[in-house]
C-alpha cells in the first residue's frame, strides 16, 4: 500500500466489527476550511489596513515651499487639565498623528523622563529632583496654554451656587470638616441651607498637576495644611475617595450626592457639573470664568526663567487684583532640547522636525484659537514669543530645525 | 434517631430543594440585569454608524451643544489585530504542545505536567500577564512597550493553556486504532499526527481556539497594561500605541461625557454579542468532537 | 497497489529516509511548542523578579510588612491591598460557595433532565461575560443600589457588629465583594457539579434503600464522597476571585490604605497595579507595583497547584475523566 495522501482516498480495512478504521474523509471539505479561512483572512487585512490607511495616497501639504514631514506619528503623554484641548488639537492638526495619553502630569513627567514619549504636559513644573533625573541633554519647559481649578460640588437640593474659602477646602480636605451643614461654610454661605449629610471628599488617585495646583493654594491657605502635606503631585490624603484623572473626579462627583472634587474648569463646565465660588486674596468670592482666569495671569505676572531653567516656584495662584481667581495655573510641555541626542538613532530628523511643527502650530494664532471655546487661556503675545524661541532653540544632532510656517 | 418524625425530615428535605432551586434563581439575577443593561442602553447607539465611524469628541449634552454619537470602528479593529496576532502565536504553541503531551508523552509523566502547567497557566490572574508582558519588553526596547504587538503577547498568553488544555482533550479522543493503522500502512509518524489525528480531532480544537478568542477578546486588564491609549486615531503599525474593545470601555464607563458612556454601553452589547456568538459556535464543535467520539 | 494511486510507490529505502528526518523536524516543532509553554510559565515569575529587583533590594522584607503606600517617601507596602484581597475574596467567597454548591446539587440532584442542560450552559455564560462589564454594570447600576438600598439598612440593623461603620457611599469593600462573588460562582458551581455527579449511583442508591430523604442521601451520602473536589472547586474559585481586576477597580473606591469597615473604600492588588500603573507618577513606583504583581502570581499559583493537585487525585480516586 502507498503512503500517499490521507486526503481523498484513503483505503480502508474493515475490522471484524465491520466497523471502517480509517474513515473516508469527506470530499472538499479540506478545500472548503481553506477557502474560509483565506477569505476570513483577506477581510481581516482589508479592515486592518483601512483603518490603518495603508490604501490612502500620501498628501501633500499645501504651505509653500517648506514641505512638512508627512507620516510621522507624535506621542504625548500627561496632564488630565489640559487634555480636552490636547485631543482637539491632535484631531484638527494634519501634518502628523498626534496620540495624547491623559494620564495625569505625574505620568507625563516620568514619561518624558523614561524617553517612551514624545513630548510631555503638566500642570506642575518639574521640581529640582525630578530635573536631576531627567537624562541629558535636559528638557525645555514652556507653557503651551493656562486653565485654573475649581471646586465642584454634587448637592441635588441646592440651586445657588456656594461660597468657599481656602481655610475651608483645606479643612474638608484635611477631613476636620465633616459635615456639609457646618457652622463655619453655614456662616460664608448665609442664604442657602446647607444639607445634614457628610462631605464626600473626591480627590486624585494618580499623580496630577492639578493635584499640585490644589494642594499649592491649600498649603498658601492653611498653615496645618502646608506643614503636614504640603504640595506636590500625589499627597497622603486623609480621607477621600480617590479618581483617576480630572475624568474620574468629574464622574464620581457627578454620581455621588454629597460629594466635592476639584477639577479643570473645562471639565465643570462641560459636563453641567456645579462648581463654587473661591475667595480671592482682596476678600472677594470669585466664580471662575474665562475673563477672571486670564486677569488673573495678567496681574500674577511671573517672569519666566530661561527655557532650560528651574520653573518650580513660577505660580499664579491668589493673584492681587480684586476680580482675579486665584486658582489660576499655566500649563507646561516638556520636550528634550534635541531629540536627536535623547532618543539615539531611531528618532529620524524628519520626526523631530514634525515634533517642531506641531509645537509650534499649538502656540501660534490657528492653534490658541481652539483655547477660548474650551475654557482655556490663550496665550498673552509674551508668552508666545518666548515660546516661538523655546521651539526654535530645539536642535537635531546640534543643527537647528527651522519650523515650517504654521497654517 | 435520625429516622423518628419522618414527615419533618420529608419537609426539611423539600425545604432544602427549594433553597437549592433559589441558589439557582439568584444566580441567573445578576446574569439577567447584566444583560438586560448593556441591551436597553446599549441597543439606543446600535446603528451603522457604530461601526464605521471613529470615536467622538468627549462631550456631554448640554444648551446649545449637541454631541455626536462617533463609533467603535477603531476600537473594534484593534480587537480583531490583537487576537488575529494573539492566535498566531498562541494557537500553534498550543496545539504543538498538546500533540507532544497525547503523541509523544502518552501516559507518561511529563503528558500529566504539561496537563498541570497548563491548568496552572490558566489561573495566572490576566492582570500579572500584562505586568510580565510590559517587564519583558521594557527590558529590550521601551518604545514599543505599549503597543499592538505587546498587548497581543499578553493575550496569547491567555490563550496557550485554553488552546493546550482543549486540544489535549480532543486528540485524546481519537482512538489508538487510528494511530495504529496508519503506521501499519507507513504512513510516516509526523504525517499520521497531522494529516490524520489533527484532522480527526478539528472539531476539539476549533471548540479550545474559539474558547481562547472568547476570553481574549473579553480581557482589559493586561491591554491596561501594555496596550497604551491609540483609540482617537485610526491605527497605525503594530508597533503603535492600540485600541481594543474591552479596553475602551474602560475608558468610556469612567468618562464623565455622556456620549462616551453611551458608546461604552453599545461597546458592551457588542462584546456580549460577541462573546454569545462564540460561545454558541464553541457549543456547536464540542458536540460535533462528542459526536466523534461516539462513532458518529 | 491500490487503483486509486496514481504515483508508483517510492522505494522503501527512500520512504524511510524521508519519514525520518520528517518525523524529527517535527518532534523538534513540537518540542519547541511545548518547552514555549512552560518556559511561559518560569518566565513569568523570573521576568517579573528582574523587573521588581530594585523594589526587593531597596525594601526587602519591610515590603511585606509595611503599612502604607507612598511613591513620594519611596515608601511601599502591600498590607493594605493584602488586607483588601483577603477580605474581598473572603465575602465573595462567603456568598458564592452556598450559592454555588446550592446550585450544583440541584442541578445534579434535583433537577428534571431538560432542565440541566440549559441552565448549566447559562452558568457557563455567566463565566463567559467580560469582567469589565461586571464592573461597568457595577459602577451605574450597583453602586447607587448598594448605597441608598442596601447599605442604610445594613448600617441600620447590623452597625452594632462593628461591620459596617462609616458613611456608606456605595463603592466600597462591601460592593467590590459582591461584584466578585458573581464572577467565583461559575467556577464553584462547575467543579462541584462535576464531583457530585462522579459519586457512583450505589452510594445514593443505598441511602435511598434504607429510607433516606433527597436531603439526607446528599447530605451524608454523595457530599462527603465529593468533598474534597468540592473543596478544590472552592479553592479554584478563591483563584479566581484573587486576582479579578477589571470588576473590583470601578467599585472599590481606589484607597490605598486598610479598610477598616465593609463601607470603607479599599484597594486590592490587582486594583492597585490596574490603577497605579499605567499612570505612575515615581519612577519607583513601577518596581513596587511589579513586585505586588509577583506576589500575586505566587499566591495564585500556589492555590491553583494545590487545588489542581487535590483535584487530580480525588478524579483518580473517583475513577473520572476531565469532563
Amino acid at each position: 500500500m502507498s503512503s500517499g495522501s490521507a486526503g481523498t482516498s484513503a483505503p480502508t480495512t474493515e475490522t471484524p466489527a465491520g466497523q471502517p478504521v480509517i474513515q473516508r474523509q469527506k470530499r472538499g471539505r479540506g478545500p472548503m476550511i481553506a477557502v474560509i479561512a483565506v477569505v476570513i483572512v483577506v477581510i481581516l487585512v482589508v479592515v486592518v489596513g483601512w483603518q490603518a490607511g495603508w490604501f490612502k495616497s500620501s498628501s501633500s501639504s499645501s504651505s509653500g515651499t517648506c514641505v512638512p514631514p508627512s507620516g510621522q506619528t507624535l506621542n504625548g503623554a500627561g496632564s488630565t487639565l489640559v487634555a480636552p484641548l490636547m485631543i482637539a488639537w491632535s484631531l484638527a492638526y494634519s501634518d502628523s498623528t498626534v496620540n495624547y495619553a491623559s494620564v495625569g502630569s505625574g505620568a507625563g513627567i516620568s514619561d518624558i523622563t523614561g524617553k517612551t514619549v514624545d513630548f510631555g504636559a503638566s500642570d506642575a513644573p518639574l521640581n529640582p529632583a525630578q530635573r536631576a533625573d531627567i537624562p541629558s541633554p535636559g528638557v525645555v519647559t514652556f507653557p503651551e496654554s493656562a486653565g485654573a481649578a475649581v471646586p465642584i460640588y454634587n448637592l441635588p437640593g441646592i440651586s445657588t451656587t456656594l461660597k468657599f474659602t481656602g481655610q475651608i477646602l483645606a479643612e474638608i480636605y484635611l477631613g476636620t470638616m465633616t459635615n456639609w451643614n457646618n457652622s463655619v461654610l453655614q456662616g460664608v454661605n448665609p442664604g442657602v441651607t446647607l444639607p445634614n449629610a457628610a462631605i464626600v471628599v473626591v480627590h486624585r488617585s494618580d499623580g496630577s498637576g492639578t493635584t499640585f495646583v490644589w494642594s499649592s493654594f491649600l498649603s498658601l491657605e492653611n498653615a496645618t495644611w502646608a506643614s503636614t502635606l504640603g504640595h506636590a503631585t500625589t499627597i497622603n490624603w486623609p480621607v477621600g475617595v480617590g479618581a483617576k484623572g480630572n475624568s474620574g473626579v468629574t464622574t464620581t462627583v457627578k454620581s455621588t450626592a454629597d460629594a466635592i472634587g476639584y477639577v479643570d474648569i473645562n471639565y465643570a463646565l462641560t459636563n453641567g457639573v456645579a462648581f463654587g465660588a473661591v475667595q480671592n486674596p482682596t476678600g472677594n468670592y470669585i466664580v471662575a470664568n474665562v475673563t477672571n482666569i486670564e486677569s488673573a495671569i495678567k496681574d500674577a505676572n511671573p517672569t519666566f526663567p530661561s527655557a532650560t531653567g528651574d520653573w518650580y516656584n513660577v505660580s499664579v495662584l491668589n493673584a492681587p487684583g480684586a476680580h482675579d481667581y486665584p486658582l489660576a495655573t499655566f500649563t507646561y510641555l516638556f520636550v528634550y532640547k534635541d531629540p536627536g541626542v535623547a532618543y539615539g538613532s531611531s528618532y529620524s530628523q524628519a520626526k523631530a522636525q514634525a515634533l517642531v511643527d506641531f509645537l509650534s502650530w499649538i502656540v501660534s494664532a490657528t492653534g490658541q484659537s481652539y483655547s477660548a471655546p474650551l475654557y482655556y487661556i490663550p496665550l498673552t503675545s509674551a508668552a508666545v514669543t518666548f515660546d516661538q524661541a523655546t521651539i526654535a532653540s530645539i536642535t537635531y544632532n546640534g543643527a537647528t530645525l527651522s519650523a515650517c510656517a504654521p497654517s | 434517631m435520625m429516622f423518628d418524625r419522618p414527615a419533618r425530615r420529608k419537609y426539611f428535605s423539600h425545604g432544602m430543594t427549594i433553597l437549592t432551586g433559589l441558589s439557582i434563581v439568584a444566580i441567573m439575577v445578576p446574569l439577567a440585569a447584566v444583560v438586560y443593561q448593556c441591551v436597553v442602553l446599549g441597543g439606543s447607539v446600535f446603528n451603522l454608524d457604530l461601526f464605521i465611524k471613529g470615536l467622538p469628541y468627549p462631550c456631554t449634552p448640554r444648551q446649545g451643544v449637541t454631541c455626536q454619537q462617533g463609533g467603535l470602528a477603531v476600537p473594534i479593529v484593534g480587537t480583531l489585530e490583537l487576537i488575529a496576532l494573539a492566535a498566531l502565536y498562541s494557537v500553534p504553541i498550543g496545539i504543538g504542545a498538546a500533540i507532544f503531551a497525547v503523541e509523544y508523552a502518552g501516559e507518561r509523566a511529563s503528558a500529566r505536567i504539561i496537563g498541570m502547567v497548563a491548568d496552572v497557566l490558566a489561573g495566572v490572574p490576566s492582570i500579572v500577564a500584562g505586568a510580565f508582558v510590559y517587564a519583558l519588553i521594557i527590558i529590550y526596547d521601551p518604545t514599543i512597550v505599549f503597543s499592538t504587538f505587546s498587548g497581543s503577547i499578553a493575550l496569547s498568553v491567555l490563550m496557550v493553556p485554553i488552546v493546550t488544555r482543549t486540544c489535549e482533550e480532543a486528540l485524546r479522543t481519537v482512538p489508538n486504532s487510528v494511530r495504529e493503522a496508519a503506521l501499519a500502512l507507513g504512513i510516516s509518524r509526523w504525517k499520521t499526527t497531522l494529516r490524520i489525528v489533527l484532522v480527526s480531532a478539528l472539531p476539539g480544537i476549533v471548540t479550545g481556539v474559539l474558547l481562547a478568542v472568547a476570553r481574549a477578546a473579553g480581557e482589559a486588564a493586561p491591554l491596561l497594561l501594555t496596550l497604551g491609549d491609540g483609540c482617537a486615531h485610526p491605527l497605525q503599525g503594530v508597533t503603535q500605541e492600540g485600541c481594543a474593545l474591552p479596553l475602551w470601555i474602560f475608558y468610556g464607563a469612567t468618562s464623565p461625557y455622556q456620549n462616551w458612556i453611551n458608546l461604552a454601553w453599545g461597546a458592551a452589547l457588542l462584546l456580549l454579542l460577541l462573546i454569545l456568538v462564540l460561545s454558541i459556535a464553541s457549543r456547536l464543535t464540542l458536540d460535533r468532537m462528542a459526536r466523534r467520539m461516539r462513532g458518529e | 497497489m491500490s487503483p486509486d494511486n496514481p504515483f508508483p510507490p517510492p522505494t522503501s529505502q527512500t520512504l524511510r529516509r524521508v519519514s525520518k528526518w520528517g518525523d524529527r523536524f517535527f518532534l523538534v516543532l513540537v518540542l519547541l511548542a511545548t518547552a514555549a509553554v512552560v518556559a511561559v510559565m518560569v518566565a513569568l515569575v523570573a521576568v517579573l523578579v528582574y523587573g521588581s529587583r530594585e523594589a526587593i533590594e531597596s525594601l526587602g522584607l519591610s515590603f511585606l510588612y509595611t503599612r502604607t503606600w507612598n511613591p513620594t517617601g519611596n515608601v511601599y507596602g502591600i498590607v493594605p491591598f493584602a488586607v483588601g484581597t483577603l477580605l474581598t475574596s473572603a465575602i465573595a467567597l462567603l456568598i458564592a460557595v452556598p450559592l454555588g454548591l446550592g446550585a450544583a446539587i440541584f442541578l445534579t440532584q434535583q433537577a428534571p433532565g431538560w432542565l440541566r442542560a440549559p441552565v448549566a450552559q447559562l452558568i457557563e455564560l455567566l463565566a463567559a461575560i467580560p469582567s469589565i462589564i461586571y464592573g461597568f454594570w457595577g459602577l451605574i447600576v450597583l453602586v447607587p443600589l448598594m448605597r441608598y438600598d442596601v447599605e442604610p439598612l445594613l448600617s441600620k440593623y447590623l452597625g452594632w457588629t462593628g461591620w459596617f461603620g462609616g458613611n456608606p457611599i456605595g463603592l466600597d469593600v462591601l460592593t467590590a465583594s459582591l461584584v466578585l462573588s458573581v464572577m467565583a460562582i461559575p467556577t464553584v458551581t462547575a467543579i462541584s457539579r462535576d464531583s457530585i455527579a462522579a459519586v457512583p449511583r450505589s452510594q445514593k442508591e443505598a441511602a435511598l434503600s434504607i429510607g433516606a430523604t433527597d436531603w439526607e442521601v446528599t447530605r451524608r451520602a454523595v457530599l462527603p464522597y465529593a468533598r474534597s473536589g468540592i473543596i478544590a472547586g472552592i479553592v479554584l474559585g478563591l483563584g479566581r476571585a484573587l486576582g479579578e481586576t477589571m470588576a473590583v477597580t470601578l467599585v472599590i473606591g481606589n484607597r490605598n490604605a486598610i479598610p477598616t469597615s465593609l463601607f470603607s473604600q479599599g484597594q486590592t492588588i490587582a486594583s492597585l497595579i490596574a490603577n497605579d500603573f499605567f499612570e505612575v507618577a515615581n519612577p519607583t513606583e513601577v518596581p513596587a507595583l511589579l513586585e505586588a504583581g509577583l506576589i500575586l502570581l505566587v499566591i495564585t499559583l500556589v492555590i491553583n497547584i494545590g487545588a489542581r493537585l487535590t483535584l487530580a487525585r480525588f478524579q483518580a480516586g473517583r475513577g473520572v475523566g476531565a469532563e
